[in-house]
């Protein structure tokens, strides 16, 4: 009893070990920044010469969500920091908060009063900051200081006069000062947002963030889950734990299974989501990983949010689902609530179903569908009307209706009759 | 009235006020303005005082001399300064005095060149006889020995302390002009007499309009306003040398240089007491600041009856001192080697002086004979000399010096004393001269490594300096003599400037203990053109008695600045005039990488191809500079400039703006020689206003200083030009507006625009409005009303040519050979052949001599590299047009997800079937469904597939609206299906794919 909690402990450890490896970023991605050809050297490159070099730059980090671009930034600003501490100040703003100028201004002004303990004021207007922040770019220009702007979800900044990335670029071509301006986007195009002004001053600096390959994602994969010989846990547990990892890696069966995972989304944040729920899904008291947790991992990860939401449907509603099915089968384009009404209506004038409601109920019904965007409205247009005289349309697909209606318990066998007439 | 006269022309000081561009900067504007109101210029002081004169004259005394008498002879010897630092022989003031003629020769050709005036002749006339006066009394004075004191001395028993008996009397005369002397006699006399005041005086309107500024008159005094007691004036008299730079006396000073032999310096006690309290509160500048206040306090109190009088230029002691000039400062009154300023440094080895050519270590600075060294060296070695004891001493081993001979001791030199802080430097701010009649400057301290908090550091070098931002007003006793300070350009140009240079890159903060690189260095030509409006405007202002109260006014503020704020702090960020507290900024320790790194071609290349790098030349622009030249000159030099205004259009990146500035800066500096009346000149940014309403505020605010609601600065703006109301005096002068991204001005009911564009059509408004926009037809696309007063100019900027821009990029990579010339050519063509944009083609190069540094740099680092190349070639240029010019879609097409992959296929397919761009989900997913079952592939489900598709269209490949429309969400491709067929045609986990594409 006593050896069983042990190992509880002990695999208790290790999955505490795999989740915090898991939820940070510097280990993850720490191992694929090491040739020159990566990322990360390219963009350490960059900024640092702008900080021994005295220059201005502008970059672009693109990349599909997840591909790791600002978790590959924020490694790179952490070396630098570490290497010329008090040259860097660092800035950073949000394209969903600071999109407005004259808001993105302002949380400069105050991050560089943070950054060089300065007395802030709210209430100073557009010009102030902007006159301030382009003295500060001088100042520590002239005082070996670099500030690196980093613009997150940089197409919110590309939007509009674009008065920040203007003041911000022409200062960077007219004041000799040492800035990077960093954005991040995942829009492949944003360049193509910018302003012909703002495009001209912008360096077009671009780095691309993409998926790695097959090879480099089982290695990965190996490097993050096998746990290291020379920690607290006991050798032969984590020898024993890498062993069982290396001939499930191996395995056909987990190859596919992570292929079936990785094919509708291959970044390497996707991925670590799910490695993390497989991990958790770690069975304790036997202290390895098996093929099991990454198949629930995975079968949690796969569902059918449509097929769940006609579990929970009344049958009346059932019902108004089959009259839409039927009449998109007649070909009927677009059919409102008083058209499925007449649908319903002749069905149970045809069948005397035992389910028939008054009208009242039934808009009730179609109401409720609405809400559950089982289904919703052609167009936008007509919002003045009343629900039952727009036009809907169903939103599922006549075979996952049929699916559901099998799963459905006490789902009329009139209504499957129905769905094939 | 006669002996009144007499007393004013016996105190009156024969000092010479130049007109000295100032930094730009507030607090010194009103200076210069007290400085300049009563003096005017020949052309020559106006251009060359500034720049060339205070060289000549603080280069010249370190110039080794055989004698005092064959000065010219002297200076242009090239054989004797030799390596960077070579330690020359340090002349005493004695044979600096010697040398005088080389500094009065600029005044002799001012004097003759100026027009021949009345007052002019008299005031020859009063130096001639001056000048005699005072070669009998120059004789008689060194001869007086050592102590004996000047009764006036006794009179002022602190002076009496400086023991060593070393004031030296010599005479003070005083040439004034007629017209000086009368503006003397009243204060309204001054403000009324015409040489003295520029704008003011009938003859000076002609000289201006001449473009010559008033001749001859540099040398007038300056007036004092009020009568001062006869003590005062004594002990001035006696104690300091006071001379008119006039040429008939200048001549004498060969003879004096000889008698100058017996003369030592005066200490004072007082700058010594401040000196010492400087020592004992080195880090504690408060106390300072505070005394300094006080003293001020009690100028406050005597100020109704008295007040000081500041200067130019101070000659003192036979030297000229100017504000602006650095000079070596006593430290203390005990060092009895503070007396035996040595002439020359001896050599380390045999410990004579010579004549022979020395050189200096660049490590411990001795100097040497070449003769002396072993081997001994026929001539100065290029680059850096490091003597045998330094290099024994890196090797590790125990040198010792060789020992002076007996009864020698070895005489350390200025410079070795400023560095073992025995000695201070100072930066002369300002010269005044107190009530009590003596003279004082406001100096800036500059401090050695070894003061700062982070102390000396290995890539210090050995002469460097830093300016601290520490004021002290010291007596000008405790000067020694010039020392030259210079920025590292300069430094590096003076190769035999003697021992007395010093380098000074960085200002210090003495309360922060931060280091800041000095900002005129590099905006050098901005600052002195800026200036020139200001002295302008100061020369006509009359009204001296505000002036000065302005000044004190100005000096307490700037000590409470200096001060910590111990009141209330203000935001940094709320301007009202200045960022608070943004001289907090600043490095703790000057990053070693700045000094100690060689700079390699690439770098060099990349660092002139910085956009923020201003090029010395700005070629293929001439034809169009020359017509904005034109423009404005006609312009300012029209007394009326009606309606003038030049509508300036072209895409980004032609060198707009660039070319207006540069013709801008060439017109000032034309000012500045006074070849053209002043103007004032506003710039405004179209996108860098808040709102079009605010560009009032901005140029009210250039214009005036003052800061008001647009409302009201369109009402006081409107005043001004449309009604010719003038409120201030440089308001008749022309103003030149430059509007950069005018379309951004363009409201609704375009009322800004047309404001700003009406005003120039007024009869007195003097505005000229150059207008910068990118679209041609800007002034079509405005209301009518707009477009008559504007459209009528017009220059346009056509995009370069590829031989245009490959003319820029190679006259900016002049003197660098990191280009292969295809490359550049390469480069230029592919922009000239896509925007013509200047910026880019530039961006180009610097990001292709950065990827070539990348790899270079990546090579060495690993062990194989076969060849390491440093030029930039092709292939580095095509790696940089790719990816600026490339949109990188089709690699993330290359790269994405299998199902993806089968989306995008189908979406194309889609795209072939129908003809249509735009499809529905729904459709899309049958086709989908179609291609997997056919091929083998399991269909993965419409959420699922819903899922891939927001995937892609938040990567922009694919047009798409919102997920929650599912079934009928509109799908369209981004990009040419071309492009989707290129990526994925080939790819190898879904070979079948070719097939539909």
């Amino acid at each position: 009893m006593g050896r069983e909690k042990e190992k509880e402990k002990l695999s208790e450890k290790a999955l505490n070990l795999l989740r915090s490896r898991l939820s940070d970023p510097n280990f993850i991605f720490r191992p694929l920044s090491d040739s020159p050809d990566s990322n990360y050297s390219k963009l350490k490159f960059i900024i640092s010469t702008s900080v021994t070099e005295a220059c201005n730059n502008s970059i672009l980090l693109l990349g599909p969500r997840g591909s790791g671009k600002v978790a590959v930034l924020e490694l790179v600003l952490s070396d630098l920091l570490q290497q010329y501490p008090e040259a860097i100040s660092v800035i950073r703003l949000n394209g969903l908060l600071h999109s407005d100028d004259n808001c993105a201004l302002k949380e400069i002004a105050r991050q560089l009063c943070m950054e060089h303990q300065l007395l802030f004021s709210k209430v100073a207007s557009f010009d102030d900051n902007s006159q301030f922040m382009i003295a500060m770019l001088r100042e520590c220009g002239l005082a070996h200081k670099t500030i690196i702007f980093v613009l997150d979800e940089f197409d919110f900044f590309a939007q509009g006069k674009q008065r920040l990335l203007y003041s911000l670029l022409d200062a960077m071509q007219s004041v000799n000062s040492q800035a990077v301006v960093i954005g991040v986007s995942c829009r492949l195009d944003v360049d193509q947002l910018l302003e012909k002004r703002v495009r001209s001053r912008f360096s077009h600096r671009k780095l691309l963030f993409l998926s790695p390959s097959k090879e480099d994602t089982e290695r990965f994969i190996e490097h993050i889950l096998s746990l290291p010989m020379d920690s607290s846990l006991p050798h032969n547990y984590a020898a024993e734990f890498n062993g069982r990892l290396k001939k499930l890696l191996s395995d056909e069966r987990f190859k596919e299974l992570i292929d079936t995972y990785l094919s509708f989304n291959f970044t390497i944040g996707h991925l670590v989501r799910f490695l993390f729920q497989a991990v958790s899904y770690m069975d304790l008291s036997a202290g390895f990983l098996s093929l099991g947790n990454f198949k629930t991992a995975l079968s949690s990860n796969q569902r059918q949010p449509k097929l769940e939401c006609i579990r929970d449907c009344s049958v009346l509603e059932l019902y108004m689902m089959v009259c839409m099915k039927r009449l998109e089968v007649k070909e009927q384009a677009s059919y409102n609530f008083y058209s499925v009404m007449t649908e319903y209506k002749s069905i149970h004038d045809s069948f005397q179903t035992s389910d028939y409601y008054a009208a009242n109920v039934c808009l009730r019904a179609f109401e409720h569908l609405l809400q559950c965007q089982l289904i919703s409205f052609i167009d936008n247009k007509g919002h003045n009307q009343s629900v039952e005289f727009r036009p809907v349309k169903l939103l599922i697909s006549s075979a996952e209706l049929h699916q559901g209606l099998k799963s459905y318990q006490q789902c009329p066998a009139i209504l499957l009759k129905l769905m094939d007439r | 009235m006669g002996g009144k006269d007499n007393v004013s022309r016996q105190f009156s000081y024969p000092l010479k006020t130049t007109h000295r561009p100032l930094p730009i900067c507030k607090t010194l504007k009103k200076k210069s303005k007290i400085a300049t109101k009563s003096v005017t210029f020949t052309k020559q002081q106006y251009t060359k005082m500034p720049t060339e004169t205070p060289r000549k004259q603080f280069q010249s005394p370190k110039k080794p001399k055989q004698s005092p008498n064959n000065v010219k002879s002297q200076s242009s010897t090239p054989s004797i300064h030799l390596s960077p630092q070579t330690p020359q022989v340090p002349l005493r003031r004695s044979s600096r005095r010697s040398l005088q003629p080389f500094t009065s020769k600029t005044v002799d050709e001012m004097l003759d060149l100026s027009t021949p005036r009345k007052a002019l002749e008299d005031l020859d006339g009063i130096g001639k006889c001056s000048g005699n006066n005072r070669k009998g009394s120059s004789v008689r004075t060194p001869r007086a020995p050592k102590c004996k004191f000047n009764e006036e001395d006794r009179e002022i028993p602190e002076m009496g302390k400086v023991g060593e008996g070393n004031g030296v009397v010599e005479d003070a005369f005083c040439p004034v002009s007629p017209e000086a002397l009368e503006s003397k006699k009243t204060k309204k006399g001054l403000s009324e007499e015409g040489s003295v005041k520029m704008g003011k005086s009938p003859k000076c309107k002609l000289n201006e309009d001449l473009g010559k500024l008033g001749e001859g008159n540099g040398d007038v005094v300056l007036p004092e306003k009020r009568k001062k007691g006869l003590r005062n004036e004594e002990s001035v008299k006696t104690r300091k040398s006071l001379r008119c730079k006039l040429s008939e006396e200048e001549r004498e000073i060969p003879d004096l240089g000889k008698l100058g032999e017996a003369t030592f310096f005066a200490v004072s006690p007082q700058a010594l007491e401040s000196k010492k309290r400087k020592k004992g509160e080195e880090k504690r500048a408060v106390t300072r600041a505070m005394a300094t206040r006080s003293l001020k306090k009690v100028n406050k109190e005597e100020k109704k009856g008295r007040k000081r009088v500041y200067y130019k230029k101070v000659v003192y002691d036979g030297g000229e001192f100017e504000v602006g000039d650095d000079v070596y400062v006593k430290r203390r009154e005990d060092a009895s080697s503070d007396d035996e300023v040595p002439e020359m440094e001896e050599c380390r080895v045999c410990f004579k002086v010579g004549r022979g050519v020395m050189i200096e270590c660049d490590d411990c600075l001795g100097g040497f004979h070449l003769k002396c060294l072993t081997p001994p060296l026929k001539e100065v070695p290029d680059g850096d000399w490091v003597c045998g004891f330094c290099q024994a001493r890196k090797l590790g081993k125990d040198v010792e010096f060789p020992k002076p001979p007996e009864g020698k001791k070895r005489v350390r030199t200025l410079r070795e004393k400023l560095l073992a802080s025995d000695l201070w430097a100072a930066r002369i701010e300002s010269l005044w001269k107190e009530v009590d009649g003596g003279y004082w400057f406001r100096g800036r301290w500059y401090i050695i490594p070894e003061e700062t908090a982070s102390g000396r550091q290995p890539h210090n070098l050995k002469r460097e300096l830093y300016r601290a931002n520490d004021f002290a007003d010291i007596e000008m006793e405790s000067i020694i003599r010039h020392c030259n300070v210079m920025s590292p350009k300069e430094y590096a140009k003076a190769n035999d400037q003697g021992d007395d240079v010093f380098l000074c890159e960085y200002e210090y903060d003495i309360q922060w203990h931060s280091f800041k690189r000095l900002a005129e260095i590099d905006n050098d030509e901005d600052g002195e053109c800026a200036n020139g409006d200001e002295d302008w405007n100061s020369c006509k202002e009359d009204d001296s008695d505000t002036d000065e109260d302005m000044e004190y006014e100005e000096e307490n503020e700037r000590n409470v600045h200096a001060r910590p704020s111990t009141t209330h702090q203000l935001a940094a960020n709320s301007r009202k005039g200045r960022f608070f507290g943004i001289q907090k900024v600043g490095t703790k320790m000057i990053p070693e990488h700045v000094r100690c790194h060689k700079q390699t071609e690439l770098e060099r290349a990349k660092a002139t191809l910085l956009l923020a790098t201003l090029p010395k030349s700005l070629p293929c622009r001439n034809k169009e500079m020359e017509e904005i030249t034109t423009f404005v000159k006609g312009a300012i030099c029209d007394d009326q400039c009606l309606g003038r205004c030049l509508y300036i259009h072209g895409v980004p990146g032609t060198g707009k703006t660039m070319s207006v500035l540069a013709v801008m800066r060439n017109i000032k500096s034309e000012v500045d020689a006074g070849r053209i009346r002043p103007y004032c000149f506003v710039e405004v940014n179209g996108l860098k206003l808040a709102a079009p309403e605010n560009i009032y505020t901005v140029i009210y605010e250039a214009l005036t200083g003052h800061r008001v609601s647009w409302k009201k600065a369109l009402q006081l703006l409107n005043e001004r030009f449309s009604d010719g109301k003038k409120i201030s005096k440089g308001d008749d002068r022309p103003c030149i507006l430059l509007i950069d991204e005018l379309d951004l001005l363009v409201t609704r009911n375009q009322s800004v625009l047309y404001n700003i564009l009406d005003w120039p059509t007024k009869p007195h408004s003097k505005l000229i409005v150059i207008g910068i926009a990118n679209t041609m037809d800007l002034p079509e696309k405005l209301l009518p009303r707009i477009s008559s007063r504007m459209g009528i100019q017009r220059l346009c900027f056509g995009p370069y040519n590829y031989q245009q821009l490959q003319e820029i990029i190679s006259s900016r990579l002049k003197g660098i050979d990191a280009f292969e010339k295809q490359a550049v050519e390469f480069a230029s063509r592919k922009v000239a052949a896509i925007s013509g944009d200047a910026r880019r083609a530039l961006e180009i190069c610097r990001r292709a001599a950065e990827i070539a540094d990348y790899n270079m740099k990546n090579q060495i680092s690993s062990v194989n590299s076969s060849r390491v190349k440093d030029v930039v070639t092709m292939a580095d240029v095509d790696a940089a047009i790719q990816e600026m010019f490339q949109a990188p879609h089709v690699q993330v097409m290359k790269s994405c997800s299998k199902l993806s992959k089968i989306f995008l296929t189908a979406m194309v397919y889609e795209l072939y079937k129908t003809g249509m761009g735009e499809t529905t989900f729904e459709k899309l997913a049958m086709t989908f469904s179609c291609l997997c079952t056919s091929n083998g592939e399991a269909f993965p489900g419409w959420d699922t597939l819903l899922k891939v598709g927001c995937k892609l269209g938040e990567c922009r490949i694919i047009l798409c609206e919102a997920g929650d429309r599912h079934m009928v969400q509109k799908l369209q491709l981004n990009f040419p299906s071309d492009d989707v067929a290129f990526a994925l045609k080939d790819s190898k986990d879904l070979p079948w794919l070719a097939k539909y594409l």
